[in-house]
């Protein structure tokens, strides 16, 4: 039965091409934070990542970002070396990352500006990406008059608004109350229905992973090895609920279970 | 304040020690006939506040800068700070000597101000690019920001607040200096060459008038640059204040 609902990613060839071809091994100091992490992403693939915390999650998107140089093997996006000048790439970071000096409106208009879009799609992208993240009427505002959670996002509001082709994700929800999350995770869903793109999506949370993604890949502790990449093949929109749900979620469960090791406490 | 200060000086009848009064009388004689060389009390000031925005604006303007590039390449500063630093500790005062040798006319003044307004915005910008946050580079460089987009958005909006309280307080060194600065002769012009024109004759009220004078000026361009920071920074600010 679970043969239905997953595979191994490597049973089950996607026709997409590859848009991601990642090689990393990463090293802070003497510190080996990924050994040999080698993994491919497809055209608008929704990926998601999972590991236990401190297992280099963070430091292996800020590599995908080309915002930190590997120190061993490189990142692949359409066959060329990343970098942020060429790929367009958005992240919406773990940590609040608004910009206290603009508004609401500015925040989120960040990308397009740096990207050069013109001053009408600028107003008219950001007004329309602020209404899907439900923040009108906060167009003026700056980050210190509003919530934690609604800086957060401002942030997707933000990574949204560029159409990137490749979208990273570092744990963007966990700031959020239930509901507000559940809205989100629906509204990433079908933003990314409508706009596509490449998402590689970071979470702690396995039920996030099973409801989000195509596919999902469990990290071992560091030095981060893959314990399982597997393709996700319940349809959506998913239940959280149903059966198959909840026997897919326990599976993922008992591996990333495995992946702390006992009495290391993660 | 004012009466008590009027009845004590009365009551002391000294011909030094002057009551509001002769202040005030001193202050108008100044304002309807000028001081003794025949300047009237508007062009003392202007020429100061003159001298005041040069010496100042080349403060700013070579400060701001320089502070922002050690700040941004600090391995630079830490080779060439030890010789640096040891200017911060030196007085404008005692510049005065060889700012006679060196320079004459407005140059002199410039010179002496401008090294009473460069340090404290020049170390301002240097300690306030350290305070940039990594993440809010990294929100711009994810979209293919340029070096000098970072500059710009990122390094400048966050050094900015440091930058003009580095100016308040550059300001009030610099406008200290301008009355040690018109001691050194070169023009017969300027509030603090005023002061000491009536010092050297004992007239105590017109001093006071140009102390007074001093004071309040220094405090209305505080007052400016203090309104310039509140409406740049509401970001920073509560709505209401
Ligand atoms: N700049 C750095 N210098 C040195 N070590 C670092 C640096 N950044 C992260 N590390 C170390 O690298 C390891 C991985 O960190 P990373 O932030 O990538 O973990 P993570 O998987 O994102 O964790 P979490 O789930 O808690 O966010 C950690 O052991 C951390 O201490
Ligand atoms: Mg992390």
């Amino acid at each position: 039965m679970a043969a239905t609902l997953t595979k191994p990613a490597a049973e089950a060839p996607d026709p997409r091409p590859v848009k991601v071809d990642v090689d990393v091994s990463h090293r802070y100091g003497t510190l080996p934070v990924h050994d040999g992490l080698k993994f491919t992403v497809r055209e608008n693939e929704f990926l998601c990542l999972c590991g236990p915390s401190g297992c280099g999650k963070t430091t292996l998107l800020d590599i995908l970002a080309g915002l930190l140089e590997p120190t061993g093997g490189r990142v692949l996006v359409h066959g060329e070396p990343v970098n942020p000048k060429r790929h367009n790439i958005s992240f919406v970071f773990q940590e609040p990352s608004t910009l206290p000096w603009l508004s609401v409106r500015d925040n989120v208009a960040v990308g397009l500006r740096i990207k050069k879009r013109s001053a009408d799609d600028v107003r008219s992208t950001v007004d329309d990406i602020l209404g899907v993240v439900n923040l009108r009427g906060y167009e003026n505002y700056y980050p210190h008059q509003i919530s934690g959670g609604m800086k957060q996002r401002v942030a997707i509001a933000r990574a949204f608004a560029t159409d990137a082709d490749v979208i990273l994700m570092d744990e963007p929800f966990v700031s959020l109350d239930q509901p507000t999350r559940e809205r989100m995770q629906a509204e990433v869903l079908s933003i990314w229905a409508r706009k596509k793109g490449t998402v590689i999506f970071v979470t702690h949370n396995l039920e996030e992973a099973v409801f989000l993604g195509d596919r999902a890949i469990i990290l071992s502790a560091k030095p981060a090895r893959i314990l399982a990449d597997v393709r996700i093949l319940l349809p959506r929109p998913r239940n959280t609920l149903s059966p198959e749900f909840t026997r897919l979620r326990a599976q993922f469960a008992n591996l990333l279970n495995a992946a702390v090791p006992a009495g290391t406490g993660g | 304040m004012l009466l008590l200060w009027q009845v004590g000086a009365a009551e002391y009848r000294s011909p030094y020690l002057p009551g509001p009064g002769d202040i005030y009388s001193a202050f108008v004689e100044l304002v309807r006939h000028g001081d003794i060389l025949g300047n009237t009390l508007w062009a003392n000031i202007g020429a100061s506040v003159y001298r005041l925005l040069i010496g100042f604006g080349l403060g700013v303007v070579f400060g701001v800068p320089l502070g922002l590039l050690m700040g941004l390449y600090k391995s630079v500063y830490r080779n060439i700070r030890a010789v640096v630093e040891p200017f911060r500790f030196i007085p404008p005062i005692a510049w005065i000597p060889l700012a006679i040798i060196l320079f004459t006319g407005l140059t002199r003044y410039a010179f002496l101000i401008f090294l009473g307004a460069f340090f404290p915005v020049f170390t301002a910008a240097l300690i306030g690019v350290a305070r940039v946050e990594p993440i809010h580079r990294k929100v711009t460089l994810v979209y293919g920001a340029s070096k000098v987009y970072v500059l710009t958005h990122v390094v400048l909006p966050t050094v900015l607040p440091d930058i003009l309280g580095g100016m308040r307080v550059g300001l009030g060194t610099a406008w200290m200096t301008i009355v040690a600065a018109e001691l050194t002769g070169g023009s017969a012009i300027g509030l603090g060459r005023m002061m000491v024109n009536y010092s050297e004759l004992l007239r105590i009220p017109e001093v006071v008038v140009a102390m007074v004078l001093i004071g309040l000026i220094g405090f209305l361009f505080n007052e400016i640059l203090l309104l310039l920071e509140k409406y740049l920074f509401r970001w920073r600010w509560q709505v209401t204040l």
